[in-house]
């Protein structure tokens, strides 16, 4: 499993997907592994349209199929076929922000991370490789309401925790890899 | 082209001051210099983040403006705070910059001979 973090507009996304294309033809089983996208952004406007088709250009012609799964990730297994498989789940802050948003707020920040690495975990155990993309939101220094602050935690935590189950853990700077473990 | 990234108040114009032997005044402040200025060598860029800012407002296009600025004057060394690392903003233009500036960085971290970046005064080369 390899972890991808770094901000907004740092190349985060484009080294992972890197990342899956070159694990699935360093794979022995390369011919018959297959290549999930686990996309979990929810659009509302424009702006969200336009950089769902940034990205769907940016893996255009790589071989990925396209699971959207806004929440609830561990059930895009169900969506996906037998056999050999390379999963790209972009990305953990949209996944955190919907599982602790979009509901009647029924889930704390500990249950919300809790949730999202059992999902993970389950993940990882059944595929050939798990490539996640999560986002650096913790430097920018303001301070913000209870919602958001819990949030911010949440991602931490969860952070935290991927790291520990990651093989490879990479920080993307400027669209340069910078190995952290 | 260098490039020299990394958190506010890190340290990164003092360190470049330093390594290259530079002195303050020769530094052009989120402003690129005019063609008939462009006599100290290296160029030095500071708060390059804050000239995309401003090149926003104006209307300008910072992607193509640099590319072809640097097509000049390669000599050069930009100074940039990293800025993407935080909650997305709520005002349209805030996060549109934001995203412009990481964006803008990869595309200079591709054209640069060496890319570092600082933290507590500390230069990592990254490339």
């Amino acid at each position: 499993m390899v972890l991808v973090i770094g901000g907004s507009g740092s190349g985060k996304s484009s080294y992972a997907e890197e990342t899956a294309v070159s694990l699935a033809q360093e794979s022995v089983r390369e011919i018959t592994m297959k290549k999930y996208y686990l996309a979990t952004m929810q659009v509302f406007d424009e702006e969200g349209r336009d950089k769902i088709d940034r990205h769907r250009n940016l893996r255009r012609g790589k071989g990925f199929f396209t699971i959207e799964q806004p929440t609830g990730i561990s059930c895009a297994l169900k969506k996906m076929g037998d056999g050999d498989r390379i999963v790209l789940l972009e990305c953990i802050s949209n996944l955190t922000a919907n599982e602790m948003f979009s509901e009647k707020k029924t889930k704390t920040k500990m249950q919300v991370a809790q949730d999202i690495m059992q999902d993970i975990k389950m993940l990882k155990e059944q595929t050939n490789h798990l490539v996640v993309v999560s986002c650096n939101v913790f430097e920018d220094g303001i301070a913000y309401d209870e919602a958001a602050t819990e949030y911010i935690q949440a991602m931490g935590k969860i952070n935290r925790e991927l790291a520990a189950l990651a093989d490879r853990v990479v920080e993307v700077a400027a669209g340069i890899p910078v190995i952290l473990k | 082209m260098r490039l020299v990234i990394g958190g506010t108040a890190q340290g990164k114009l003092e360190y470049v001051l330093l390594k290259y032997g530079l002195q303050e005044n020769t530094v052009w402040d989120g402003v690129l210099p005019e063609d008939a200025k462009r006599k100290e060598k290296p160029v030095v860029i500071n708060h390059f983040h804050q000239w995309v800012r401003s090149r926003m407002v104006s209307g300008g296009c910072p992607e193509d403006e640099i590319m072809s600025f640097l097509d000049g004057s390669e000599d050069c060394i930009i100074i940039c705070d990293e800025i993407g690392s935080g909650i997305v903003p709520i005002d349209p233009f805030e996060r549109e910059y934001r995203e412009r500036v990481g964006r803008i960085l990869v595309q200079l971290a591709k054209r640069a001979e060496e890319v570092e970046r600082i933290i507590c005064g500390i230069g990592q080369k990254i490339k």
